[in-house]
């Protein structure tokens, strides 16, 4: 028997080993896409003039639409920002998904509110509509007060409204560039039959200044939490999803801002409303719907429009919203596993969801597997400790290589941090996140198929502060 | 065994050098960076101060002297040039044109063929503003290339609106066999009215219905309204897309006389046809329209309907009593919505503008 445990204990060890190997080389592999696709944009786009998007006449007029629950702290900071945006004709669609605190009643002092009669095509389905309410003042601005349905419900509430042939998904606690629509629409303008989404880099807002909703200067934030998630958005965003655009392979354009051609939006059936993790659901059924329709597609990521988000700054906050996150992941793999090693969806198929479903789905299990059986290895001294050590060094040093990597991106990405101290001290965080905050987010990441198998449905909202609010620089 | 962890400890070593190489190399990148910013633009006031100087001296000896002076320094050129090409016209544009000519035309021309986007780029963007019309035949090529070179090359080929050049654009769009649509589209919107005549002269060609389609949508675009006959003899054409950008033409031109057709294509056999039909009545606001107009609030589709609605709200007095009607019947309950959506729109506009 223990002969058998052994041997069964040495396949795992070496399992381990090559999941390991496969993951960092593979990381490395995007990353250094990444430093090629964002090199080869700063150079690209320095040629391009922003002013001349302005004034085309083929500018496609945008619908923003913006899900709002529960969100009176910045509701009305983040519909002044989207109303401040530079874009020649676009409208903001502010979805006020049944809050239970005063979001509607601040946006209708704020901006004089007025309900309308309006009646609206229903192509994609959602809750009842309360309320449809306009602004006199600034005809770009429509809220729609609709009963709760969740993100992806007030999603297509939006969509149904929307009168544009692009949209663009933004949450509604966040600041998004004032130029950010007119660098996003250029991959529309520039191959407008086969551009069927743009994404956009998302940023912490946390330790930054913002001045009339928007971001004027860029700090590291003080919260240690915040810290870590400020390395894990840079390796996420500029290292991970710049890197798997650039092969074909990118499943998420984040919730937070996002651009896409209504019209296959709406041929895929829109949002669905029972997804958790609605950008991620979006984006595999849109390119199922286009693999099916053998409809030629590109899916852009680019590293400059940047959407500034406020992220948690409490154990309990993150705990919560990386559960929905992986609950979320788990929903939408399960919903279109067909796709999963099937080569008529090509590299999507083939590469994109099978990466995603061992490295990132499955990750935080083998990963919580791996310390199980180091514990279990301690309580019967089977451990060799010069090499467990030393293996766990391994692992840190990789770890610190990739984040450090990602800081070397950020460097290159055009709004970098000003000060080289910040750079400096996120160094020593890049070495401080191995030690609890992976760990803590694997186990939360592993929990979550608890939480899925067990029908949690739960949103899981953190506190926003707003941003006027905003934590001091340091 | 220990050869593995061997292995592992001199691989541990490795990471940690490299993480600190990485860590060293962006803080050397922000100090050679500042040092090279600071340099860069301390020539570019340079040759600054030196252009101003062109710009206020006639004759072209002095941006002769001024080309031949820095034209070692061709990014630096290139990125003044760019950016004083954007504010200036006329004879200014003229001095600009005499030191790209001198500094950075060769340069430039040589990488229209480069196999490097960057290159292909950054000479598109200068030959749109510089470049002589005549030789502009090498840009048509570019709008075949890479989307981000495409665009430039079209907002490029925009700007040198002469009559070779129109001569040429229009040259290549017929012989197109498979061209880029949304490029010329692009191009001809941005050339405006200049394009009139060759767009008559095109229409009359034996070209494909996509092409056709193409040219009647931009003729309601630009507007041309004295294309107006030309695009009538395609209202009762089989296919569906060339009758929808008839309608939708004729809505952009606002021509009285087109109101019968109009209201022809208003009960055409697609939706497409009869809701762009109806949004060019509702724009002609012609009180002949009314009957129709109403008519179209029963229509089981709904971008009718909506278009219907826009056409009676702006028909003053008559539209709103028709608005009114419309609303209170019971015959069907989406015609009366649509119609109390319009009238409810009425008031609030009402109310802003008397509060």
């Amino acid at each position: 028997m223990i002969g058998l445990l052994s041997v069964l204990f040495h396949i795992f060890s070496y399992l381990v080993l090559i999941y390991f190997l496969l993951l960092n080389g593979f990381y490395i592999f995007f990353m250094a896409l990444s430093f090629f696709g964002i090199s080869r944009y700063r150079h690209r786009t320095e040629y391009v003039r922003m002013e001349e998007i302005f004034l085309s006449p083929l500018a496609k007029p945008i619908s923003i639409i913006a899900p709002a629950y529960n969100e009176e702290n910045s509701i009305v900071e983040s519909v002044r920002n989207l109303l401040s945006l530079e874009y020649p004709q676009y409208e903001v669609i502010v979805v006020n998904d049944g809050s239970t605190d005063a979001t509607l009643k601040k946006l209708i002092e704020a901006f004089s509110l007025k309900k309308t009669q309006w009646v609206f095509r229903k192509v994609v389905d959602h809750k009842p509509v309360l309320g449809i309410y306009v602004c006199p003042a600034n005809p770009k601005l429509i809220v729609v007060d609709k009963l709760n349905g969740k993100k992806a419900d007030a999603m297509n509430a939006g969509l149904n409204i929307a009168h544009y042939p692009l949209f663009c998904a933004v949450d509604s606690d966040c600041l998004i560039d004032r130029d950010c629509l007119l660098k996003v629409v250029r991959p529309f303008l520039e191959d407008p039959e086969r551009t069927a989404g743009v994404g956009g880099i998302v940023r912490l807002i946390n330790g930054c200044t913002v001045k009339s909703g928007q971001v004027t200067r860029i700090r590291l934030p003080r919260n240690i939490l915040a810290r870590f998630q400020t390395l894990e958005y840079f390796r996420a965003f500029l290292g991970g999803r710049i890197g798997m655009s650039l092969v074909k392979s990118i499943l998420i354009i984040s919730g937070a801002f996002g651009v896409f051609r209504k019209d296959l939006i709406l041929k895929c059936g829109g949002y669905r409303p029972a997804s958790i993790g609605e950008d991620l659901d979006l984006v595999v059924r849109l390119r199922k719907y286009l693999h099916d329709h053998k409809i030629p597609y590109t899916i852009h990521f680019l590293p400059d429009p940047i959407c500034w988000t406020e992220v948690p700054e409490t154990l309990r906050a993150l705990r919560k919203q990386r559960n929905r996150w992986h609950r979320g992941l788990i929903e939408a793999f399960m919903y279109s596993r067909r796709m999963i090693f099937n080569p008529r969806y090509g590299v999507t198929g083939l590469f994109a969801m099978p990466f995603y479903l061992i490295f990132e789905l499955f990750g935080p299990l083998i990963e919580l597997l791996g310390y199980a059986i180091f514990i279990f290895c301690l309580l019967f001294r089977l451990v060799d400790y010069p090499f467990a050590f030393i293996f766990f060094l391994l692992s840190v040093a990789l770890g610190t290589l990739l984040s450090v990597a990602a800081l070397l991106l950020e460097e290159f990405s055009l709004r970098r941090f000003p000060r080289t101290s910040d750079v400096l001290l996120m160094a020593v965080y890049c070495i401080l996140e191995n030690i609890f905050y992976r760990q803590y987010l694997a186990f939360v990441r592993g929990k979550a198929f608890i939480d899925y198998f067990r029908g949690k449905k739960e949103w899981g909202a953190m506190d926003k502060k707003g941003f006027s609010a905003e934590i001091p620089c340091p | 065994m220990s050869h593995f962890v061997i292995i592992i400890r001199a691989s541990v070593y490795v990471l940690i050098f490299f993480a600190l190489l990485i860590l060293l190399y962006i803080v050397l990148r922000r100090i050679y960076q500042q040092v090279n910013d600071k340099r860069f633009n301390l020539r570019y006031v340079r040759i600054e101060e030196g252009l101003l100087n062109v710009l206020s001296t006639p004759g072209p000896e002095s941006a002769v002297r001024l080309a031949e002076e820095y034209k070692r320094f061709p990014d630096v050129l290139t990125k003044l040039l760019l950016d004083y090409a954007k504010l200036l016209s006329g004879p200014e544009r003229e001095q600009l044109k005499i030191i790209f000519r001198i500094a950075l035309e060769k340069k430039s021309l040589r990488d229209l063929r480069s196999r490097r986007t960057i290159r292909r780029l950054r000479a598109t963007r200068l030959l749109g503003f510089f470049i002589d019309p005549l030789k502009m035949g090498s840009m048509l090529k570019l709008l075949e290339d890479k989307p981000i070179v495409r665009l430039a090359a079209v907002q490029a080929i925009s700007q040198l609106s002469t009559p070779e050049t129109l001569g040429l654009v229009f040259q290549a769009f017929e012989s197109d066999l498979c061209p880029n649509i949304h490029s010329y589209i692009s191009i001809i919107l941005s050339l405006g009215a200049k394009a009139e005549v060759n767009i008559h002269e095109a229409l009359k060609k034996p070209i494909s219905q996509e092409k056709i389609a193409l040219l009647i949508e931009l003729v309601g675009a630009i507007p041309l309204r004295s294309l107006y006959p030309d695009i009538l003899s395609f209202a009762d054409h089989p296919e569906k897309e060339v009758r929808i950008k008839v309608a939708r033409a004729l809505g952009g031109l606002s021509i009285p006389d087109s109101v019968p057709v109009l209201i022809r294509l208003a009960s055409d056999r697609a939706w497409e046809v009869q809701a762009q039909a109806v949004k060019g009545l509702g724009r002609l606001k012609s009180p002949e329209a009314l009957d129709i107009l109403a008519e179209a609030f029963f229509s089981k589709n709904w971008h009718v309907r909506f278009n219907a609605r826009s056409g009676l709200m702006s028909l003053g007095e008559a539209g709103v009593k028709r608005l009114e009607e419309l609303s209170q019947q019971t015959r069907d309950s989406y015609a009366a919505a649509m119609a109390a959506m319009a009238l409810h729109d009425l008031y609030l506009s009402c109310e802003q503008m008397n509060p």
